[in-house]
């Protein structure tokens, strides 16, 4: 998938999961910039995102993100 | 994980006077159809329907007493209301886990509540985080 095309998806799954329209997440895009996005959010999104492309973390991966940029990258290495 | 996609659980339930007259003393929730007998058959039911946060006690029982650790917190829950519940019904609770998310220790269960006749009264899911 392209990853602009990845991104758009993403920042859907953004918007439903923190049930807030006027999110836009962005690569550089940081849990801190983002009001909604605390801990159990983090959970939420995680699982929505294993569930839409039907791939699973490991939780080191999931550690390792410092940004969504990361995340996608992640995502894209599974063949996404 | 101690948990496994697939796996189902049942108990049962019965809505008692206990447990009705006890909700409406701790939340005050008195509306006719569910404290006036009239109201409620004038309505097309049976008899007073009981309140539908009723079975959201019981889910919290399953999740906090009946599963396989006490390690553990509900994230969040989704219930919709198929058909009414009266007083000193019995309910057949199932749920099955549709969801293992290890990286984030979270557990999806489907659940339904069923009455005497098989009818589904109440399904919904529900997603727990582990303690691990």
């Amino acid at each position: 998938m392209e990853r602009k095309e990845l991104l758009k998806q993403i920042n859907s799954i953004f918007i439903d999961t923190l049930d807030n329209e006027d999110v836009v997440i962005e690569e550089e895009t940081m849990a801190n910039d983002v009001e909604e996005w605390d801990s159990l959010t983090h959970i939420q999104l995680v699982v929505a995102i294993e569930k839409h492309f039907k791939i699973r973390f490991t939780s080191k991966e999931i550690q390792s993100w410092g940004n969504v940029g990361e995340m996608l990258n992640c995502i894209q290495e599974k063949g996404i | 994980m101690i948990f496994n996609i697939g796996e189902s659980f049942e108990e049962s339930f019965i809505v008692s006077e206990e447990i009705y007259n006890g909700f409406i003393q701790i939340f005050k929730d008195t509306n006719p159809l569910h404290t006036n007998e009239n109201f409620a058959i004038d309505k097309g039911f049976k008899g007073k329907v009981m309140h539908g946060n009723i079975l959201n006690g019981f889910l919290s029982y399953f999740i906090g007493e009946c599963l396989p650790t006490k390690n553990l917190i509900i994230h969040s829950q989704e219930i919709q209301y198929k058909n009414a519940v009266y007083l000193n019904d019995i309910l057949l609770f199932k749920a099955e886990i549709i969801g293992v998310y290890e990286s984030v220790k979270a557990v999806e269960f489907k659940f339904d509540f069923k009455n005497k006749f098989s009818k589904t009264v109440a399904k919904g899911k529900i997603q727990i985080g582990l303690f691990i």
